[in-house]
């Protein structure tokens, strides 16, 4: 691949890469190491691109750099929980309201971060990359039915964590 | 469509994934049922909040050293090509067209250069090696750049060599020297320039004084918020070693 290509293939896409990275790692200086290893990868598997979309392709090189470095470092990321949490929609009014006293960006990203990785990404690709069910499929190599069920269990939990905490009027077991 | 099927398809709806009819039954369904339009509205919320969280940018650094990784591989047919051309263009046009692309391009080089170097005082990261020693600092670069930046302490003339790091800056990888003055900082920043070697071409730029020259096929780009006799003096004392 000629450099030309390279640039113009990858480094558009280097910031959305680094925040990917960065979240799936939840720091910088492993985020920089696992966007700089994808794109010695991204030159040698250049040719798997063909005519496919350059930044899902990027970011699934960037997943498996990240992946490879995890399961390096004995398996020190958790599987995410399958039990989705069930929304209790209590009668609140407004749902701004409700979540305005958290509009709080660290409080959010910190929700995001404890979030397990699984669930975490499909979060940001949705959200922050925009990427469509058939995109984030081919970044996290799984059926769009997964990453359709995987997004909606993210978001239970993400809004469980972020509501504030509940005054315990009655548990239903 | 009853609840449960919205409750399943709620988040697809939201995502635009669903297709047209079930997109309408659910469209119909939400109109007519408050518990699942409070849902929805909850979801969307929820949407909103994560896209409050501003994304992370690639550090300048991460981007040279990708770039400069790009471009060794393809270096030297490129630099063949590259200096063939500089020839044939030079011989057939004259040097008069080369001068007139070049300061229109160099306004808006100053301008990168000083951004760079505010930038580097802004985020904190002037150095990727911090090291006065010229024998640490250089080798450094090694490997990063495809080229290879003079490096010289200047302590002697007063301008102490504090390290260095990668920067990109016109598009480019860049070597970025950092020099100390007292309180001051000098960045200069070096990349590969084809053409003849210059004089020092003297800019001031927000408050900030540059110094431009180009020697021995690499561009120099000094910049500081030195006072302009001071910068002048720094420019000499690195022409002149």
């Amino acid at each position: 691949m000629s450099s030309r290509v390279f640039e113009e293939t990858v480094l558009p896409h280097l910031d959305a890469a680094f925040n990917y990275a960065r979240w799936l790692t939840r720091n910088g200086a492993d985020a920089e190491d696992v966007v700089q290893d994808a794109c010695v990868r991204a030159v040698r598997f250049f040719p798997s691109l063909r005519d496919g979309d350059p930044r899902a392709w990027l970011f699934a090189i960037v997943r498996n750099s990240w992946y490879s470095r995890v399961t390096r470092r004995a398996g020190m990321e958790t599987r995410p929980l399958d039990s989705a949490t069930d929304d209790p929609a209590d009668g609140a009014l407004n749902p701004e309201a409700r979540l305005l006293q958290q509009r709080d960006v660290a409080r959010v990203r910190e929700a995001l971060e404890q979030l397990p990785a699984d669930f975490r990404e499909v979060l940001v690709l949705r959200e922050i990359e925009g990427m469509s069910y058939k995109e984030i499929a081919t970044v996290v190599q799984v059926p769009i039915g997964t990453v359709m069920s995987r997004l909606a269990r993210a978001r239970d939990r993400l809004s469980a964590v972020l509501k504030p905490p509940s005054v315990p009027v009655e548990r239903l077991s | 469509m009853n609840c449960d099927q919205v409750a399943r398809d709620l988040d697809a709806y939201m995502d635009g994934e669903l297709a047209t009819d079930p997109a309408a039954a659910m469209r119909d369904h939400l109109d007519a049922c408050a518990p699942c339009r409070q849902r929805f509205a909850d979801r969307e919320a929820l949407g909103r909040l994560i896209r409050t969280v501003p994304p992370y940018e690639a550090p300048a650094r991460l981007r040279a050293r990708i770039a400069g990784q790009a471009r060794q591989r393809t270096l030297s047919t490129r630099r063949l090509f590259a200096w063939a051309a500089a020839a044939v263009f030079a011989v057939s046009v004259g040097g008069a067209l080369t001068f007139v692309r070049s300061t229109a391009k160099r306004g808006d080089t100053a301008d990168d250069v000083v951004n760079g170097h505010v930038r580097s005082l802004m985020a904190e990261h002037l150095f990727d090696v911090r090291s006065t020693d010229q024998h640490t600092v250089k080798p450094w670069f090694l490997g990063q750049l495809d080229f290879s930046p003079p490096v010289v302490d200047l302590a002697a003339a007063g301008f102490p060599l504090a390290g260095g790091r990668l920067e990109y800056i016109a598009g480019r990888p860049a070597a970025a020297l950092v020099y100390q003055r007292q309180k001051h900082t000098i960045n200069v920043f070096v990349w590969p320039e084809s053409g003849g070697s210059s004089g020092v071409t003297e800019r001031a730029i927000r408050g900030f004084h540059v110094r431009h020259w180009v020697r021995d096929g690499l561009s120099f780009w000094a910049v500081s918020d030195l006072n302009d006799a001071e910068l002048t003096e720094f420019a000499r004392a690195l022409r002149g070693t």
